[in-house]
């Protein structure tokens, strides 16, 4: 799911981006903003940060010692993804294993649906291998999947979520 | 924050934090990073910019994923969903999936069966109904 979220954040400006015109500095804001924003992929909480849209506040800064650089509690909205379990969502197929396939759903691609949780197909071996069902619906690369979110985890040295999803509900499975 | 575990979406229990921030359907997200890849290739000055990885693959996924893809019709969908008394993250859904029947409707929205709510299949009915004109009249 695709979120308008509001954050709080601290942007640090380094002395020398300090300007007497205030302009200027609202400018470095966003743009320290930005980069911050692009580097920091995902977070747990929030689920992937894909867009900052607004400025809303600028908080007094303060001096940090030192260094004199200025901090600066700043407020922004962003659009965040986040998969959430129990999530109905659509994916599409990127490759197909023996044990099942993986999709990519948004910025998400570790999505493993696995052979377990779709009792009903069978893996037909091949050169594009797939998943078929009697009523001959099929799994393949490329293929659109409508799925239920079984659970989600953080990997904290990848940045990255990993979802596992299933078949297991009605109207569920290919879509055409 | 929910523990990992009493997270269930289709139970509406997503947490506090996500159930006061504002869902976006496929198709709205579609316009906001469209028009966002463009100022950043703008601003660049280069067509060729590459944009970050997260924001490439979602703007792809968008585009595949949209039901609706002109601006008005976007902001109708939400208009005619609005008046239903969904929650945020019932109204994505469905507008991201744009459900048939009342059947499917229920299945890939749970929460609309809890009871008290007003969602009787006639109110379901009449929802997708709205949604279906939407789309004829893009």
């Amino acid at each position: 799911m695709f979120l308008k979220v509001q954050l709080p954040w601290n942007v640090v400006i380094p002395a020398e981006s300090l300007d007497i015109k205030g302009l200027m500095l609202q400018k470095s804001i966003v743009v320290r903003l930005l980069d911050e924003f692009a580097s920091r992929k995902a977070t747990k909480d929030l689920g992937y940060l894909l867009a900052l849209t607004t400025l809303e506040s600028i908080g007094e800064g303060r001096v940090r010692e030192h260094t004199g650089d200025v901090l600066f509690p700043v407020v922004f909205s962003g659009i965040t993804f986040k998969l959430f379990r129990g999530e109905i969502a659509e994916g599409v197929v990127h490759k197909v294993l023996k044990h099942g396939v993986f999709l990519s759903c948004g910025p998400v691609e570790n999505i493993y649906l696995s052979k377990l949780k779709m009792p009903d197909y069978d893996y037909v071996i091949g050169e594009n291998p797939v998943f078929m069902n009697s009523k001959m619906s099929k799994i393949e690369k490329g293929s659109t999947v409508r799925f239920i979110v079984i659970g989600t985890k953080w990997l904290e040295s990848e940045r990255e979520f990993q979802a596992l999803v299933g078949l297991h509900a009605d109207y569920l499975g290919p879509v055409s | 924050m929910l523990r990992a575990d009493e997270e269930d979406a289709s139970e509406l229990k997503i947490g506090d934090d996500f159930l006061k921030a504002k869902c976006l359907m496929n198709s709205e997200v579609a316009i906001l990073l469209e028009h966002r890849c463009d100022q950043m290739k703008h601003m660049s000055g280069d067509s060729t910019t590459q944009l970050p990885q997260v924001l490439e693959k979602s703007l792809q996924y968008v585009k595949r994923f949209s039901r609706f893809t002109n601006q008005g019709s976007v902001k109708q969908v939400r208009e005619v969903l609005s008046r239903y008394q969904l929650a945020e993250f019932e109204l994505a859904v469905i507008g991201n999936l744009c459900p048939e029947n009342v059947d499917e409707a229920k299945s890939v929205v749970p929460s609309l069966k809890t009871k008290g709510r007003g969602h009787d299949d006639e109110a379901i009915e009449r929802l997708l109904n709205d949604l279906l004109m939407v789309k004829k009249f893009e």
